[in-house]
């Protein structure tokens, strides 16, 4: 979750609503389930996300993985429902289904024909509240999920080292665990701590419904209060978001693996957008970030792969609708004859001159039209338009906020830019590493 | 207000029966000779399209793998009247987004625009046609670049499996090789090359400009023609002229890397775009491990056994058979069972062991979800430009849940035993365990 290598998508998740999105509805139900609708009547087809307010960040220590593993579990049968007969019927109403976990929430979601959409919210509701966790199920699913990271991480020297520095980048935030979980945790967990998680997290008030699509709102909140509205109200707990110590110094890592070509990456703690107390310092750092890392004439890639010819591939990534802080991170893919220090070198002279120089106006310009643009095109996918608004909504920004959003990014000027650079992306503040391809003797 | 209305108009339009329930494709021919087909969508203000070009990596010639490619990067770098800078900096400023890429068959360049910079972004979109740049400078250090990527890509165990698996399908056929090229052929391509392809490929009689948004075709024609005026000719060669692959026996080929999973990619012959028998096929890879959970390979090998995070199948339906593919991942010492096991599931859907329930499952599914595989315009544009370079019907995408439920057990059966029998299938292994 926290290094895409396309610093476009990043922007686009926060990114808002251009004129033509429609409004957003809402409604809140007695046990604290809240359900989000976003009209859109141009096709029959909707997307249904239920969003739960757990994720990496709510694992106690030892456990890591857990938040995953039991969205992996919620596919293993209810009380109404045998192993994989939620998927087999969403795929006879001719939709599909899948699920997806950070370390700030889990989500599941369906895409269907928008006359399903009231049958698969009370299949929703029926497997959150009756779900069966059997051992035999979860022996096999561990299995599953331990090939799932050998091929995501421990095969892929670029996931590795980014485990690593973000491992070594925090000592507080949550951030510094895998969502995954470390093979070493994934080998202790039981049947036992899926159960206990389950009782302690999925909870009417932990759960917001989002739907977009071909439906009515009015249709919408009877369904809901019918299934999710039902559920009896259990306490919830506080979620873990501790504040992370300042920095004292740079930190520095190699990790030494199996891999034909170095890459360095720098990673730097930023905070989060809080409507209302740092918009214009959050929005700069977008920009910031876009100008260096955006489109087709991305200052990374023009200056230092172009022209200084100090790395074959570079970007930067920041997103501000993290929770508690983002790691801001920026790296460059080094190929033969290229030094990790030469590259070093240029990524921070890049740096010190957008701190130094106020930024052109034009390319000011280019990079604001850049952010409203793609989310004008995000608007085409159901799915992205859901995913921003369960997103927003869990890390405590509010779906409400969504519209502010592009207001923030139009009034930032050259000097917010130069602002925001200067106090955050600094050296003392950050940790860099190194993949180095291990040399056998 | 006017665009409510027209929204308005949409919706009613969907919610009649079923043959109408797809907007359909207006075509039309330009008067340099390609085809325009155009698929309207006016609830966002934007326009994708995409020109698709008979110029892939079938046309690369031998030992310069990897042309199409490279062309696909410079076409888009820069042209004769703006340098790359001053190149990214225009499309910067209208948030022009253009692209191009090559694949086996075709080179598509695509351009995804607001509906208010069009104009900039046809402008754009004619330059790489009529004015290309072919500038040295940036050649060499595109290429630079493209042989680093290609040397970093040795990390990655689903690219040497599929260079691996090319190579030992279609031998020294043009499908050989992975449309990016390998280190040694990349490392020998020059200007004139990609030069060469352009000259040769890149032009417009028989070309197909797939588009889907917000204009109609009467705004659509005049500015096409006004823009794209100038830009003439007939390339050398059509996908008709790509040669149809020799089947031979089922091969094993190992290739080591420093993995702790091994992947086990099958691969065989599948079917040209223009079989009669594509839609059974389709269905039977659905079955098979196109369908995801469901499907009979995610079923045995995940869901049993816990052997793998995934496995899937498909296959790719070219101008003359591409590969049908099975791929897997799995913990080296596992990697002979899963193996096992998909073997014993490919013998069993050969014999025709497939029981109707199956098969409607699978079509209900296909059928129930097609409207998802055409909500967005950019999906709209892929479907609709493959239409326009195989030669299909216009009414393809109306027609298309017909001819899914219209497939018979029967069918189905025939086509697995045509294309599933074990020993048929050739194997890759990447890893560090292969004994």
């Amino acid at each position: 979750m926290l290094f895409r290598l396309t610093t476009l998508l990043i922007l686009t998740v926060l990114s808002i609503a251009s004129a033509q999105a429609a409004q957003l509805q809402q409604a809140e139900f007695k046990n604290g389930v809240k359900l989000i609708v976003e009209e859109d009547h141009s096709a029959p087809v909707a997307m249904v996300q239920v969003w739960l307010k757990v994720g990496g960040r709510d694992e106690l220590p030892g456990k890591t993985g857990l938040a995953h593993v039991f969205e992996h579990m919620m596919f293993k049968g209810s009380k109404e429902l045998g192993p994989g007969e939620f998927s087999r019927r969403i795929s006879a109403m001719g939709g599909n289904d899948n699920a997806f976990t950070s370390t700030d929430y889990t989500a599941y979601f369906e895409t269907v024909p928008s006359s399903q959409v009231a049958k698969v919210l009370n299949m929703e509701a029926e497997r959150f509240a009756n779900l069966k966790l059997r051992d035999e199920d979860f022996q096999k699913e561990i299995k599953v999920i331990m090939e799932e990271r050998r091929m995501r991480t421990e095969d892929d020297p670029n996931s590795r080292m980014f485990e690593e520095l973000s491992a070594a980048s925090l000592r507080l935030h949550p951030y510094r665990n895998p969502v995954i979980g470390w093979m070493q945790d994934l080998e202790k967990l039981t049947i036992e701590d899926v159960k206990a998680f389950y009782k302690k997290h999925y909870v009417p008030n932990n759960a917001i419904v989002v739907v977009v699509g071909d439906v009515d709102f009015t249709e919408m909140k009877k369904v809901v209060a019918k299934s999710f509205g039902r559920l009896k109200s259990r306490p919830v707990a506080a979620r873990f978001n501790p504040v992370e110590p300042e920095p004292f110094g740079p930190k520095r890592i190699n990790v030494e693996v199996p891999a034909q070509l170095p890459m360095l990456a720098i990673t730097i703690p930023t905070p989060v957008w809080k409507p209302g107390e740092n918009d214009r310092e959050v929005a700069a750092l977008t920009l910031a970030t876009h100008i260096m890392a955006g489109g087709r004439s991305a200052r990374l890639s023009r200056e230092i792969v172009d022209q200084q010819r100090k790395a074959f591939a570079a970007g930067a990534g920041y997103d501000a609708s993290s929770m508690g802080l983002d790691l801001w991170y920026a790296y460059g893919m080094l190929g033969p004859g290229q030094s990790p220090e030469a590259f070093e070198g240029a990524l921070w002279a890049l740096i010190d001159d957008m701190e130094r120089k106020p930024v052109d106006v034009k390319r000011l310009r280019a990079a604001k039209r850049n952010i409203i643009a793609a989310q004008v095109f995000a608007q085409d996918s159901l799915y992205l338009r859901a995913k921003e608004i369960g997103r927003m909504e869990v890390v405590g920004i509010g779906a409400e906020n969504r519209d502010n959003w592009l207001d923030e990014i139009e009034k930032v000027e050259p000097s917010d830019i130069q602002a925001a650079v200067k106090r955050w992306l600094k050296r003392d503040r950050s940790t860099t590493g190194l993949l180095k391809p291990e040399v056998k003797s | 207000m006017s665009l409510r209305l027209i929204v308005l108009f949409i919706s009613l339009f969907m919610a009649t029966p079923a043959a109408l329930a797809v907007p359909p494709i207006q075509k039309a021919t330009l008067s340099n000779g390609s085809t325009v087909l155009l698929m309207e969508a006016h609830n966002v203000p934007m326009l994708s399209m995409s020109l698709v070009l008979p110029a892939g990596s079938a046309f690369d010639a031998k030992g310069k793998e990897g042309t199409a490619t490279m062309l696909a990067g410079m076409l888009t770098d820069h042209t004769a009247m703006h340098d790359n800078i001053a190149w990214a900096d225009m499309l910067d400023q209208d948030a022009i987004q253009l692209a191009a890429s090559a694949s086996y068959d075709t080179l598509t360049l695509s351009l995804t625009v607001l509906k208010d910079a069009l104009n900039p972004g046809l402008d754009a979109f004619s330059e790489v046609l009529k004015q290309p740049g072919w500038n040295q400078q940036r050649f060499t250090i595109m290429k630079q670049d493209t042989l680093a990527a290609a040397q970093k890509e040795k990390e990655e165990p689903g690219v040497q499996a599929a260079q691996a698996a090319a190579e030992t399908l279609f031998g020294d056929h043009p499908y050989g090789h992975r449309p990016a090229g390998t280190m040694q052929s990349l490392a020998g391509l020059t200007l004139n090359d990609v030069k060469d392809l352009f000259g040769r490929q890149i032009k417009p009689q028989g070309a197909v400009l797939a588009v889907s948004g917000d204009i109609t075709l009467a705004e659509l024609l005049p500015l096409l023609e006004a823009k794209l005026d100038g830009w003439q000719g007939k390339p050398a060669q059509t996908l008709a002229g790509i040669a149809q692959p020799e089947v031979t026996a089922a091969k094993s080929v190992d290739v080591q890397m420093p993995t702790s999973q091994t992947m086990v990619h099958m691969t065989r012959l599948g079917v040209a775009r223009s079989d009669a028998g594509f839609f059974p096929v389709f269905v039977l890879n659905h079955m098979l491990g196109g369908g995801g959970f469901g499907s009979r390979l995610m079923e045995e090998v995940r869901e049993k056994r816990g052997l793998v995070y995934g496995v899937y199948s498909y296959f790719s339906p070219l101008a003359v058979p591409g590969p049908f593919v099975i791929s897997l991942q799995t913990r080296a010492d596992q990697a002979e069972q899963a193996e096992t096991v998909v073997r014993s599931v490919l013998a069993e859907l050969a014999a025709g062991k497939i029981t109707s329930a199956q098969l409607k499952a699978s079509k209900e599914n296909l059928v129930g979800s097609f409207a998802q595989r055409m909500d967005s315009n950019r999906e709209r544009v892929g479907l609709i430009s493959m239409i326009g370079i195989y030669g299909l019907p216009l009414d393809y995408l109306s027609v298309w849940t017909e001819r899914v439920a219209a497939v018979t057990l029967d069918a189905v059966r025939t086509q697995a035993s045509r294309f599933l029998k074990p020993e048929s299938w050739s194997r890759v292994r990447v890893g560090s365990k292969l004994d």
